[in-house]
């Protein structure tokens, strides 16, 4: 498989749609990536991430649960792929390999 | 709580036209939530904002081009492809008539295009095959003639020696002189026209030299090179390099020995050659080198390289004043004025490219004739096209639920677009295929019939196969590609509740049912305008009788006179041969298809006079019932008169300017001979009338050769006369082949240019009307099947069906009058155009149009009524009950 790259924010996104509870559509993403990071972003960026997620393989999407609030529109529900978690398990077991490689007492001079 | 405004409709806009397809409805779902949770929280006013601002934010190549790869049917997948074929081939079988309506017209257009093509095509690249045509030239003389400017491309002898001599910009260059003669080996002999060239032709020329070394092939005055079909004749399987064979003319024998074989000119080459051999062996060339008024011969050069014509041309200047001074003088004597270029007489070069359609110089046809066939392919295809178009358009009606179908079941514009253009484009292909076939079985045919010289070879020419696959697209796009459209637009919902009728009869479809008609009219008043004039110059008197007289070519083999005086012998007491006699010119255009004309100038009486110089023999007015108007015609008994007696025209005893002709004296050439006229005679036809009758002189000097015999037979035995000619001829020619011929065919035969331009206008427009009449047909159909209806409302409302078809008509009728009225004025234009260059030339005449617009009429409402009546005889209570 190819193996894509994932970016800062996109890795953000792929976690948060892994975190979900609830079946995952833009809006609830938009509204954790803000809650979580606090940060302000926009609705398009959080679109043409989730997309471009998909478009790598790393997300799957359907469509479904239209609501009058939406004007009848149908919801797109993102759900993570094999693929997808693959990736996250492969960065994090990366991090984690990283992490212990950090000698001892190194971090504390750094981050005090 | 007050209800929450819909967001600004601008803002929607621009999602729905930046963001594709498959991804708006989330993106403006979740926008939409969004906003109606925000309007909640900050106001509505806010909201709004928001929302115009989130969707400025879409505008975005990313949004807009997105595919996606995982919801959505790929464009093509197999399935689809398969369900494609499947329904193409049910459809195409349902409609069996359509269909082949459609190959048929469409190989028949694909059929005359390529002939008409390929002969386009071989007359654009005339002599485009030699390697440095940039640089070979015809050389002509320019004479700037008081009445009109003249350009002759016979040369003197001496020119190339002297040009050769004196410029070295002339690279090399050789004359070109052709004469008849025969070519004996062994036993085998052939009646072929020699060609009298320079060294220097092989190095002008890229011919490939099949055998032979191409720098010495004519190095000895001996030396021969044969093309490769007369090597082929002649020598068989053995090798003819370095052996000897012999060439009679007029009753001389010379031998030669084969150092070349070159391979046959291609059909589009100017320069045709069958025996080719040096210059010098012309009959009296070492008395002909050094005379400079004897125009006698084509002559082509080659510059040096970087070598501007122009440029090389006003050096020569000093050599046409140097060698044609005589001429200037002459010229002047007539009150010549130098042209722009200060010339009376000059030398200039035309180049190779341009010689073909350069008629003046090379005989060949004027440019125009080839844009004219090319226009005719292009009219066909077009109609071809046309009928396409709305044989397609007048089907998709029937499949317009199979259309609103896929749409509701998700096909895009683009796979509908795909689906039924691809139909289209196998249809074509079939029609391709099919035009294909009947071009591989009719090119003998039309080669016969065209004096074609098409081979099959051209067509795998790259040029000739990308003008075919052009073709092909360009038919596919265009008539494909419209209905095609056209049907992809179908509104679903519409299809579906069965409410799809055309809107409006389309401006489109009427002004292709327009054009094409006036094209057929075009065609049609040019065909019929075409054999009028052709019947014209048949039937205009020729100032003698053609029937009942043969012509036969003496050939090279023995000499005339003896030949004639034979036959004489042989005839003299037989009752069915009433005379005898000679001449160098044939009447009409013979078997040996040879011309010449020998005219001579000079001044009499301050005045300058041409005619025609023609050597005649005893009994020619006889044998071709010229009337004798004044004097008397040559006779045996006067032994003067083949030293200095004439017969004359009356156009040129006009000429002449003397009431009393018969006894006056004039003289060709000062100090030559005084000629006498002992006779007077009327005008006659001695060429095609599509040259202006010019004064005719006729003598019966016996220094000159006789070329062609005439024998006029008694009227009861004209048809066993060939035969007895040919047996005749045996005894007087043994040898010699027979080609007489009747000289009323061969005056049929001068007209076969037009002949054969009548012919094809004629098979045109016939195409041209068939087409143009199924696609009518079509659209006929189509029409009355939207208008059953109507018919049946009106029916049950008390029309009577004369009346019905009158409704049904008068929309096509009207269209069939506009084309007429585009097609009349083009038509008499364009022939008007044509005629002009005739002499003898017919009056348009208005019935002629007035003719084909009735016949148009006439053809459209039998091909409309024929629908009409069907529909005006239904029962309306069919038409009406369903629904």
């Amino acid at each position: 498989m190819r193996r894509a790259f994932l970016g800062e924010f996109e890795e953000l996104i792929l976690l948060i749609v892994a975190a979900c509870t609830e079946d995952a559509y833009g809006v609830t993403i938009w509204e954790q990536v803000q809650e979580q990071t606090g940060r302000s972003i926009t609705i398009s960026a959080v679109h043409a991430t989730l997309y471009r997620l998909e478009e790598k393989g790393f997300l799957s999407s359907q469509m479904g649960g239209a609501t009058a609030e939406r004007g009848g529109r149908r919801k797109r529900f993102f759900s993570l792929t094999v693929a997808g978690s693959r990736a996250l398990i492969e960065l994090e077991q990366m991090r984690q390999k990283l992490w212990k490689a950090i000698p001892e007492g190194k971090l504390q001079i750094l981050g005090q | 709580m007050e209800p929450i405004p819909n967001p600004p409709r601008w803002a929607d806009r621009l999602l729905e036209y930046f963001v594709s397809d498959h991804l708006l409805e989330d993106v403006q779902g979740d926008l939409y939530e969004i906003y109606q949770r925000r309007a909640k929280m900050v106001g509505i006013a806010k909201a709004r904002r928001e929302y115009g601002w989130n969707a400025v934010r879409y505008i975005n190549p990313f949004f807009r081009s997105y595919k996606s790869n995982h919801d959505t049917q790929p464009l093509f997948s197999t399935s689809m492809i398969q369900n494609y074929i499947k329904i193409a081939l049910r459809s195409l079988w349902k409609s069996k008539g359509y269909a082949t309506i459609n190959i048929l017209g469409l190989s028949v257009a694909f059929c005359i295009c390529t002939f008409l093509f390929l002969t386009a095509y071989n007359q654009l690249t005339f002599d485009s095959f030699h390697a440095d045509k940039d640089r070979i030239y015809q050389a002509y003389l320019f004479f700037n003639n008081p009445d009109k400017p003249e350009r002759r491309g016979q040369l003197p002898l001496p020119f190339v020696p002297a040009i050769k001599a004196e410029y070295p910009e002339v690279e090399a260059a050789t004359r070109f002189v052709n004469e008849r003669s025969l070519i004996e080996y062994k036993d085998k002999s052939l009646d072929k026209v020699i060609r009298l060239v320079d060294a220097d032709f092989l190095k002008i020329f890229s011919f490939p030299l099949i055998k032979g070394n191409r720098q010495t092939a004519f190095q000895e005055l001996g030396n021969i090179v044969l093309n490769e079909t007369t090597a082929n004749a002649l020598f068989g399987t053995e090798d003819p390099i370095g052996k000897q064979i012999q060439l009679k003319d007029n009753g001389e024998t010379k031998s030669y020995i084969v150092t070349g074989v070159l391979a046959d000119a291609p059909t589009n080459s100017t320069v045709r050659y069958d025996v080719l051999v040096r210059i010098e062996n012309i009959p009296g060339y070492h008395s002909r080198q050094n005379q400079w008024d004897d125009f006698s011969h084509t002559v082509y050069v080659k510059l040096a390289e970087n070598t501007d014509p122009e440029v090389l041309q006003k050096k020569l200047k000093s050599f046409s004043q140097k060698y044609f001074a005589p001429t200037v003088e002459t010229l002047k004597k007539k009150g010549a004025r130098p042209d722009q270029r200060g010339d009376i007489a000059a030398v200039r070069f035309q180049n190779l490219s341009k010689l073909h359609f350069d008629s003046e110089l090379s005989g060949g046809p004027p440019v125009t004739v080839v844009y004219v066939l090319l226009g005719i392919a292009l009219f066909i295809l077009l109609i071809a096209c046309f009928n396409f178009i709305n044989l397609s358009i007048a089907r998709s009606f029937t499949r317009a639920r199979e259309v609103g179908v896929r749409k509701y079941l998700g096909a895009l514009k683009s796979q509908l677009f795909m689906q039924i253009w691809g139909e289209t484009t196998v249809v074509c292909f079939l029609g391709l295929m099919a035009g294909v076939v009947l071009v591989v079985l009719l090119v003998p045919e039309f080669n016969a019939a065209f004096d074609g010289k098409i081979s099959l070879k051209y067509v795998l020419q790259p040029g000739v196969i990308v003008g075919i696959m052009v073709m092909f697209l360009f038919v596919t796009l265009l008539a494909g590609g419209y209905p095609a459209w056209q049907m992809s637009l179908f509104n679903a919902i519409e299809v579906l509740k069965g409410k799809i009728t055309l809107k409006r009869p389309g401006f489109l479809r009427n002004s292709l049912i327009v054009t094409q008609f006036a094209m057929s009219c075009l065609l049609t008043c040019c065909t019929i305008l075409a054999v009028q004039q052709t019947d014209y110059l048949r039937s205009v008197p020729l100032g003698f009788e053609k029937e009942q007289i043969i012509s036969i070519p003496v050939g090279n083999k023995y000499e005339g006179r003896q030949v004639l005086q034979r036959m004489r012998n042989k005839f003299a007491n037989d009752p069915s041969v009433i005379a005898i006699s000679g001449s160098n010119v044939n009447l009409g255009r013979g078997k040996d298809n040879s011309t010449s004309r020998a005219m001579v100038g000079f001044d009499y009486k301050g005045k300058n006079i041409t005619t025609d110089w023609l050597l005649v023999d005893y009994d020619y007015l006889k044998t071709l019932n010229i009337k004798l108007l004044n004097g008397r015609e040559f006779e045996r008994g006067y032994a003067a008169d083949s030293a200095d007696k004439v017969v004359i025209t009356e156009s040129m005893a006009q000429a002449l300017g003397e009431k009393q002709a018969v006894n006056s004296y004039f003289q060709v050439d000062s100090g030559g001979t005084k000629y006498q006229v002992i006779g007077l005679i009327a005008d006659y036809h001695l060429y095609s009338l599509a040259q202006k009758k010019s004064p005719i002189t006729m003598h019966i000097s016996s220094t000159e050769g006789i070329s062609y015999i005439f024998v006029r037979v008694a009227p009861q035995s004209v048809k066993t006369a060939m035969d007895k000619m040919r047996d005749t001829w045996k005894e007087v020619a043994p040898g010699a082949e027979f080609i007489g011929s009747f000289v009323d065919e061969n005056v049929d035969s001068w007209y076969k240019s037009e002949e054969k331009m009548s012919q094809l206008f004629s098979i045109a427009s016939l195409v041209a009307i068939l087409l143009s009449c199924l696609g009518l047909f079509a659209v006929a159909l189509l029409v009355v099947e939207q208008r059953t209806k109507e018919i049946g409302i009106r029916k049950v409302l008390g029309a009577s069906i004369a009346n019905l078809i009158l409704i049904l008509s008068k929309d096509f009728l009207k269209l069939i009058l506009i084309a007429l009225a585009i097609a009349t004025p083009l038509a008499w234009f364009g022939m008007q155009q044509w005629l002009n260059s005739y002499p003898y030339k017919i009056q348009i005449n208005a019935w002629v149009f007035v003719g084909v617009g009735v016949a148009a009429v006439s053809i459209t409402l039998l091909t409309v009524s024929f629908q009409a009546i069907k529909a005006a005889l239904m029962n309306p209570v069919k038409s009406l009950r369903s629904e």
